[in-house]
């Protein structure tokens, strides 16, 4: 039949260690379920994913060693990249991973939602977002986006008694499929006119040619940013976001939004920076009008909102602009900014979705701003840690969201993208103003003073599990923001190797 | 657009699946003999004649066998040209197919656990407390019942 021989991949497992230990402890968790005659608890299964994020974070810091002292390089007939841009991601992933988890456990099973599919999606959907920091080529980066996205489709539906995880798992899903749609032409658009799928092949071919009819390599480069944009949730491709938040199940909200917007933003990056630079002229102009539409609408619309997760749904659209800012400075001082502020966001928005979770259990459900009224009084400590929060979202200093912040504006000053920059302060200062609603209200007294003697007054309690989630984000916040010397070093090393 | 002439064939083949497909509604309709009977004009030529309108809802193990069957459909699918070119892939080839029967190999086991090809009585594993208040008018398990009579 065939005579020809095929050049096989000379593969470099360890280049691809962490995604394989991601998925390799999957497997373990999917066959420890079927296998054993009665679920353990969700904390067991929290617990070994943790451990499974651990072991995946220390082999990502081995080949953080390896980069940082031979250099960066590719594995796997050129698809996967090892260097310090790849590495930084690999890093963040993990650390979600060990940190999500804690806020999990506990909401699974008091939702009743027993057995380890939710872990065994996040192991699945972590190890997507870690090949989409990785990818170096397109055709890896559609697969990386199918396997961080699909078990997030399931995830928003997990909660299968309330109909409205199911209606934000349609939603979810039927935007996600067409973009991922959109996102295929495109890659099918730019091959056709570059002929590779390589990002590097792609960058050097349009370095050394002028293509006379760009039509083609256009609209690819186009499609592809719509494909980008609905997974980051810029505006005017942010619909689906706020549905999807208020409707998925609470205590795997902010992994959701964490690690969408990290995956997301990775590839983004990369496909733009490393193989599109030389029509930054053409796409530019496009990021910087999404940028700031993300940064009005998403700073705006939350301030109507009643909801606190649909809040923080669109202050998550407000975040979006911010990170996109470092990408239209188009400089390695940006892209550092956008990967601090990703490090910065994740852990904030995973500990503030966390806080919401218990605040909601405790008023039978119910997310909307009322339920956090008195806070303050019935758990002094928990409505601090919100208020740090909801601060480090709003750009305070001595936390990551205001070096985060600072980052990306003077990023873009130092790029002379002064219009941008205005824009961002404006919608920063208009952030303000509902984060500090929800403090306000947390700490000031109830409007009904009778309501304090109710029963639903006592102290909320946590599990040692939540605590330690809001310890670990809030140690990421206080110290990186006090002391930022080292994450800013990594994401400058992640951008220095960034070929 | 000189490349476009190599979608040329793909195009007549189109144009003859369509023509094809026209030509037989219309020689149908002028050529077959027209003599409908009750039992020709029936959903279904063979078969029990139905005496009810069927349940509109049926059991969701339906879809779980579903699932099943596009598990092995994907392995197959890989393992089709796998086999095909399995002489020049050689023992790297054959490693990448076995992990990935694993994993395939790992969701079957776990579908099973799952109960995905029990088919006996449903068997209760949360309090049925939690499950709306059974009617006269309205329940999932009488559907059936409730037909029967009518």
């Amino acid at each position: 039949m065939l005579a020809t021989t095929i050049i096989l991949p000379t593969i470099n497992y360890t280049a691809i260690l962490p995604e394989l230990i991601m998925l390799g402890g999957m497997l373990v968790l999917l066959g420890l379920v079927a296998v054993i005659p009665r679920d353990f608890s969700t904390k067991t299964y929290a617990g070994l994913t943790q451990v499974i994020g651990t072991a995946s974070l220390v082999s990502s810091l081995v080949l953080w060693h390896d980069v940082a002292a031979h250099g960066a390089f590719q594995a796997v007939a050129q698809a996967v990249d090892v260097d310090g841009f790849s590495v930084f991601f690999l890093v963040l992933v993990s650390a979600i991973l060990i940190v999500a988890p804690a806020f999990a456990a506990d909401y699974l099973h008091d939702e009743g939602i027993e057995g380890a599919e939710y872990f065994i999606l996040a192991l699945i959907a972590g190890a997507g977002a870690m090949l989409m920091g990785a990818a170096n080529d397109l055709i890896l980066v559609f697969l990386a986006l199918e396997i961080l996205s699909i078990p997030l489709y399931v995830i928003a539906g997990l909660n299968a008694r309330r109909a409205t995880s199911g209606e934000a798992s349609m939603k979810y899903f039927l935007l996600g499929a067409f973009s991922s749609a959109i996102f295929v032409y495109g890659i099918a658009l730019t091959y056709g006119a570059t002929g590779s799928t390589n990002l590097a092949d792609i960058a050097a071919f349009l370095s050394r040619n002028v293509i006379a009819t760009p039509g083609t390599l256009y609209a690819g480069a186009a499609l592809l940013l719509v494909g980008f944009a609905f997974k980051i949730a810029a505006v005017p491709f942010h619909m689906w976001s706020p549905d999807v938040y208020e409707g998925s199940p609470d205590g795997v909200v902010g992994f959701m939004a964490a690690i969408a917007k990290v995956g997301g933003f990775a590839a983004f990056l990369r496909v733009f920076v490393s193989a599109l630079p030389t029509l930054s002229s053409i796409w530019e102009p496009v990021v910087w009008v999404l940028c700031a539409l993300s940064l009005i609408a998403g700073a705006v619309i939350a301030l109507s909102q009643r909801n606190i997760k649909r809040m923080l749904a669109y202050s998550s659209i407000n975040h979006a602009g911010f990170i996109l800012m470092g990408l239209i400075a188009l400089s390695s001082r940006g892209v550092a900014s956008s990967l601090y502020y990703l490090f910065a966001y994740s852990f904030i928005v995973l500990a503030s979705f966390g806080i919401v979770t218990v605040v909601a259990k405790a008023n039978s459900g119910s997310a909307e701003i009322d339920a956090f009224r008195g806070l303050g009084r019935r758990s002094p400590v928990l409505a601090v840690f919100f208020a740090i929060f909801l601060l480090a979202q709003a750009g305070a200093p001595f936390t990551t969201g205001f070096l985060a912040k600072f980052y990306v504006v003077s990023a873009a000053v130092a790029a002379h993208s002064y219009a941008i920059a205005v824009i961002a302060m404006l919608s920063a200062a208009v952030a303000v103003f509902f984060y500090l609603r929800v403090v306000l209200v947390m700490f000031s007294g109830s409007e009904t003073e009778d309501a304090v003697g109710t029963p639903e007054q006592h102290p909320i309690v946590l599990s040692r599990w939540v605590w330690s989630g809001i310890m670990a984000c809030a140690a990421a916040t206080v110290i990186f923001g006090i002391y930022p010397l080292p994450l800013i070093n990594f994401a400058r090393a992640a951008t220095l190797l960034f070929r | 657009m000189g490349s476009l002439t190599s979608y040329l064939p793909i195009f007549v083949l189109f144009i003859l699946g369509f023509l094809f497909a026209a030509l037989s509604i219309v020689a149908s309709k002028l050529l077959a003999p027209k003599r409908p009977t009750t039992a020709k004009e029936a959903p279904y030529e063979c078969g029990i004649v139905p005496t009810y309108e069927l349940p509109q809802r049926f059991p969701v193990r339906f879809y779980l066998v579903a699932m099943i069957f596009v598990i092995f459909d994907i392995e197959v699918i890989f393992l089709f040209p796998w086999a095909v070119v399995y002489n020049s892939l050689g023992t790297f080839g054959l490693v990448e197919i076995i992990v990935f029967s694993l994993a395939v190999f790992f969701s079957f086991i776990y579908l099973i656990a799952n109960g995905a090809l029990d088919w006996g009585p449903i068997k209760v594993q949360r309090p049925a407390s939690e499950s709306a208040p059974r009617t006269t008018s309205s329940t999932v398990r009488r559907v059936s019942s409730n037909n029967e009579a009518a």
